[in-house]
């Protein structure tokens, strides 16, 4: 699928037009992609620590896991949202920025693992599910997510 | 008198073989503020679920006070990474840092978010008996929480404000932005 044609409209969108010519807008939009990103790794860490057995352990599963679902939707939500101002920045050269592409795909293969597999699988109470797999879907997890925030920040070095 | 001396400490800084080393490498800084970045999800993260939950918004079904008292550990080993990855980064890079309005704004904003949680921890852990398990706590509590929210939004926006050059001291700036900002006449140094 060739993705240059949606870049190259986003280059020139009238968000690239704010986002290139107001550089404090930019830095506002940028501080809610942070505070999102760090609602988002905070609910994320606490519902896999608490699927490891490291964190609340005295609170059931499901109770610790059901309000961190909202909020990882809104965090989530933001994130995308802030995530296309921030791009229409710069979106050419992130068409050619290998990095960028890996935290495209590493946030893809995030959001399917929350809805398709981590979600559906944990069900309503987690607490029945063998003990190695809450471990494995903690892990995946976690390192899924990390690795999204990492690349997006080495977008920046590369 | 205080910004020629912090001027001259960062310059000090500067002029020492590791700063350079730091400032000239091309993954040691990366991964240090990416490091940094990074533990903004473990420590925010944790104080943002625990101000949420002060407010009445996130995990209203357990209680505040146990809520707040499981996550302190992990928060306070973010907080730990980050200001140690935090100094790193200021000493790779101490002249320009020193002299950044944002970067002063954020060390202001960091003393009174520090100041602000010292107090809603007093306040919480004297009054958390009687509130603990409410939906949502006493007023004084929420306002802490609020005013936590806003002061570490602020440290967020400066920190990264701090990449931008707007105000830098080679920008024609006004005397109290130039005070303000650290910008200081080479020939005061003596």
């Amino acid at each position: 699928m060739d993705l240059l044609p949606l870049f190259t409209w986003l280059d020139t969108s009238f968000l690239a037009e704010i986002s290139k010519s107001y550089g404090g807008v930019f830095a506002v939009v940028q501080m809610f992609h942070l505070l999102a990103m760090a609602v988002l790794g905070g609910v994320v860490i606490l519902g896999d620590l608490r699927l490891l057995g490291v964190l609340m352990t005295d609170i059931p599963t499901a109770k610790v896991l059901r309000p961190t679902y909202r909020a990882f939707d809104i965090a989530l939500f933001a994130l995308v949202l802030t995530g296309i101002f921030m791009s229409s920045a710069v979106a050419m050269k992130l068409f050619y920025n290998e990095m960028y592409w890996v935290k495209m795909i590493a946030l893809l293969v995030g959001v399917l693992f929350v809805y398709a597999i981590r979600r559906p699988l944990l069900g309503n109470d987690p607490d029945t599910l063998r003990p190695i797999s809450r471990t494995l879907i903690a892990l995946s997890s976690l390192v899924t997510w990390f690795t999204v925030a990492a690349s997006g920040r080495w977008i920046g070095f590369s | 008198m205080l910004n020629e001396w912090l001027l001259q400490l960062a310059q000090f800084f500067a002029a020492l073989e590791w700063s350079i080393g730091l400032h000239e490498s091309i993954y040691t800084y990366a991964w240090i503020e990416t490091t940094h970045v990074l533990t903004l999800a473990v420590f925010l993260g944790m104080l943002f679920i625990i101000d949420l939950r002060m407010l009445g918004i996130l995990f209203r079904d357990v209680s505040a006070a146990d809520l707040a008292a499981r996550l302190d550990k992990p928060m306070m080993l973010g907080f730990v990474v980050m200001v140690i990855t935090g100094f790193v980064l200021y000493y790779a890079i101490p002249v320009r840092t020193t002299q950044s309005i944002w970067f002063r704004i954020k060390v202001v904003l960091l003393i009174a978010a520090g100041v602000n949680a010292w107090l809603f921890r007093r306040r919480m852990l004297a009054s958390a008996d009687t509130w603990a398990n409410d939906l949502s706590p006493p007023p004084d509590i929420r306002r802490g929480a609020l005013r936590s929210l806003i002061f570490w939004a602020g440290v967020v926006f400066t920190g990264r404000a701090i990449a931008y050059d707007w105000y830098d001291c080679h920008k024609p700036l006004s005397e109290l932005m130039q005070w303000a900002a650290g910008c200081v006449n080479p020939a005061d140094l003596g």
